[in-house]
């Protein structure tokens, strides 16, 4: 006979199951916090401005989009969406993920055929044309009431190939050099370096005197892949060209590489091979690098943590190589409904609301976001000089004013298009610097090694009918 | 005789009377346990596995999901690509590497683990530690202990006056691979640690005391006896690290994303890059199915090694 057991197997299973439910109710019971409560609204802030939807919208609308670099966006985006929301009776969800799991959860979402109705990143989304519904109209209907669109965001969502507009893209946010005055004014630089010869020669001279690097990333992420472009337009080169055929093995490119090699030789360490998409912040903050490309957001947060090198830290624009000036955007919005959307006219017209109020979302973002249509934002550049932010000196921005004239879009001189997008999502063009700087082959053999990895992917999409070139 | 199998159940049977015969009955009740294992290995392996095998033989993008047959095309794309190789290779130098500093380290640290000491619970805690915590947050920790500028390891080693300036860990292709493999071993140490820990606990006293009486040191019974007799669970041990190792991409991904100039790439995150970054689904298939062979060969063998010790 068996021994009593204290716990039957029948008291187990009843113990253990009572005790899931209770906390699946308890779980089921839960709020979700909701993000964006206690924003408060500086007195200056715009006033937010509602059209009424052309026609009745009804249901929900789930929003997938990025976790913003300036937080006090997201608090206002949060709260504007659910105005929107109870302005019309359509439920709307926002789902704020972290930037660099936005192209991996739309493509799990295309492919599941479900999820978010509307869908936000922060590079053009070319590569998901097939499967996202043509957003002309509501491109026209934004050009009819605010004017023509930025051409540096319709090549980014515009695939002329195709005729399709692929995606959105209603703002943008310019690249320029960050740079410590106090290390560049003893080197002969006081407002920093204006071409990519003085960028070597005070870098060198930077890294020679005072120990302190610059920061131009050579790694496996997003801001290497656009400062390494940067460097290419400004010496001629590209990837492609306006037909989209490939002419990265170029004179030019190989220059540009050639030049690499120098200012890493001569101004960098091995950490930009390990660069990622925070060393940009966590170098300039810490006081540990002389020169960055990147966006205001590093900055904004040494406002907050570290005024002293906030106050040290100025702006150049794109810097002036042997062809011209050029960077590329360090953000481009690309707003895409998937063809799985339940909701497909509520999507359209909130990204109408959202452009009508662009300027909300230049003032929450700190200056950060610009708009596509440059009439849109009519105190942009009023804010850019006399920042509300506390820039000393308070028009220290006021050059981004003219950003327009060095920015360009991921494929200038051609578009934005699957081909680029592919490049643009894989190491190629930086492995292209990096190698040649690291010595693993000569300039010429890198660019010819990476030409041959771009020429594969421009065939592959041609071949499906998605890019123009080839004849 | 045999009785009708309805002669022994209760004959009023109300509701509550079937569901207490259900929670009676082994054989359901077995298979209601199994089946979320099952429908787990199913759902999140078998299908995967399935899906992978036709997309490589397709040309599904991650923006368009219609399947289109398109023979090896996928295959030729990856076997023309030199960091395909260049990831296989190190995919293997990792895994070959890293499985026999696991084994390495487990059998020391099982052999401390077993000894009687104070405190000797707290230190199995906390020698569990790195295995219970997961991969990408442990990762991410190392991600800031190797950091380029704040690495606290540096900083240790130029107080005691080792280093000037930085290793640049993530930086340079040779401590990168040494990073990669250093997290990898210690992460996956306590595992084989306790593994071989049950086999050695296993071991009748009564044998490594006749070894001592007839004069065999240390080594001796360390090479003769406990080895020997623990080579079935040193053997699940390694085997266990070797795919650990061979199938994570978290690591890798976490602290370099494959670099410098992909001297850290390994197929798992070769596969993700192409495949999800790159858009290239039927590509990154392609590569992540070469995964499989080795991963078979190695269930057979655990199984196998498994199976030799339900016989001993």
């Amino acid at each position: 006979m068996r021994p009593n057991p204290l716990w039957s197997r029948r008291d187990v299973l009843r113990t253990t199951g009572l005790a899931s439910l209770g906390l699946a109710a308890v779980s089921c019971a839960e709020e979700p916090e909701s993000p964006g409560e206690g924003a408060d609204a500086a007195a200056e802030s715009p006033s937010p401005a509602f059209t009424e939807p052309t026609t009745r919208l009804s249901g929900s609308l789930s929003i997938l989009m990025w976790s913003h670099f300036v937080p006090s966006h997201d608090e206002w985006f949060d709260q504007f969406t659910r105005e929107w929301g109870e302005q019309t009776g359509v439920s709307v969800t926002v789902d704020h993920i972290d930037v660099a799991g936005v192209p991996a959860r739309i493509a799990a979402e295309l492919s599941a055929g479900q999820g978010h109705d509307l869908m936000q990143y922060i590079a053009p989304l070319a590569q998901f044309e097939p499967s996202v519904l043509d957003l002309a109209d509501v491109t026209e209907e934004a050009d009819n009431r605010y004017g023509e669109q930025l051409e540096i965001c319709r090549k980014s969502s515009f695939n002329p190939t195709t005729g399709k507009f692929y995606a959105f893209g209603p703002g943008w946010v310019p690249d320029p050099g960050n740079f410590r005055r106090t290390m560049w004014e003893p080197v002969g630089f006081p407002d920093g370096p204006r071409t990519w010869d003085e960028l070597l020669e005070g870098g060198s001279e930077i890294m020679a005197t005072q120990g302190v690097q610059l920061g131009i990333g050579m790694s496996q992420e997003i801001d290497s892949n656009m400062a390494g472009r940067a460097l290419m337009w400004s010496f001629g080169a590209s990837i492609q060209d306006e037909n989209e055929n490939v002419v990265l093995d170029s004179p030019e490119t190989v220059a540009a590489v050639d030049y690499m090699v120098r200012l890493f030789q001569g101004a960098m360490t091995d950490e930009v091979f390990s660069w990622n998409a925070a060393s940009n912040n966590q170098g300039l903050v810490a006081g540990q690098l002389s020169y960055i490309l990147n966006s205001i957001s590093a900055y904004r947060t040494s406002q907050e943590t570290n005024p002293d090198i906030a106050g040290d830290t100025l702006f150049v624009p794109a810097l002036e190589g042997p062809a011209t000036a050029l960077a590329a955007q360090h953000v481009m919005y690309n707003w895409i409904i998937p063809q799985h959307a339940a909701n497909p006219d509520a999507a359209k017209e909130f990204l109408l609301h959202y452009t009508a109020n662009l300027e909300s979302a230049a003032y929450h973002s700190k200056l950060y976001d610009f708009p596509a249509w440059s009439g849109l934002v009519p105190n942009l550049k009023a804010w850019l000089e006399d920042d509300p932010f506390g820039s000393e000196p308070a028009n220290k921005l006021a050059f981004l004013a003219d950003a327009t004239e060095w920015a360009t879009n991921i494929g200038h001189p051609g578009p934005a298009n699957t081909a680029e997008g592919e490049v643009f999502g894989l190491p190629i063009i930086p492995n292209m610097f990096a190698r040649a700087a690291r010595g693993e082959v000569n300039p010429e053999q890198s660019v010819a090694d990476a030409t041959a990895e771009v020429e594969a992917i421009f065939a592959k999409w041609r071949a499906r009918g998605l890019i123009g070139g080839g004849g | 005789m045999t009785q009708a199998p309805t002669a022994t159940r209760p004959s009023a049977a109300p509701a509550t009377g079937r569901r207490r015969r259900l929670g009676d009955r082994e054989g359901p009740l077995a298979w209601l346990f199994l089946l979320p294992a099952v429908v787990y290995v199913v759902a999140l392996v078998g299908v995967p596995f399935v899906l992978a095998i036709g997309f490589a033989f397709s040309d599904v993008s991650a923006g368009d999901p219609s399947y289109d047959w398109a023979g090896l095309d996928a295959y030729r794309r990856a076997f023309d690509d030199p960091v395909f190789w260049q990831a296989l290779r190190n995919t293997l130098v990792f895994t070959g590497v890293s499985m026999v500093l696991i084994v390495l380290f487990g059998k020391v640290l099982a052999n401390i683990l077993i000894a009687d000491f104070r405190g000797k619970w707290l230190v199995r805690f906390l020698v569990l530690l790195p295995w219970t915590t997961p991969v990408a947050l442990s990762t991410v920790s190392w991600l800031w202990l190797l950091d380029s500028i704040f690495s606290p390891i540096d900083w240790i080693l130029r107080q005691v006056g080792l280093l000037e300036g930085n290793m640049y860990w993530l930086g340079r292709p040779t401590l990168a691979t040494a990073s990669v493999i250093a997290v990898h071993v210690w992460r996956l140490v306590p595992l084989a640690a306790v593994i071989m820990m049950a086999g050695l606990i296993a071991i009748p006293r009564d044998i490594d005391e006749a070894a001592r009486v007839d004069g065999a040191g240390f080594w001796r019974r360390m090479f003769e006896v406990t080895i020997p007799l623990t080579m079935p669970l040193i053997a699940v041990a390694a085997l266990f690290g070797a795919i650990f190792t061979f199938t994570d991409m978290a690591v890798v991904y976490v602290l370099t994303r494959g670099g410098p100039t992909n001297s850290t790439q390994v197929l798992a995150s070769w596969a993700f890059v192409r495949g999800i970054e790159g858009g290239d689904v039927a590509q990154g298939a392609a590569i992540a199915l070469f995964l499989f062979p080795l991963l078979l060969a190695a269930a057979v063998l655990i199984l196998r090694a498994v199976r030799r010790m339900q016989v001993m």
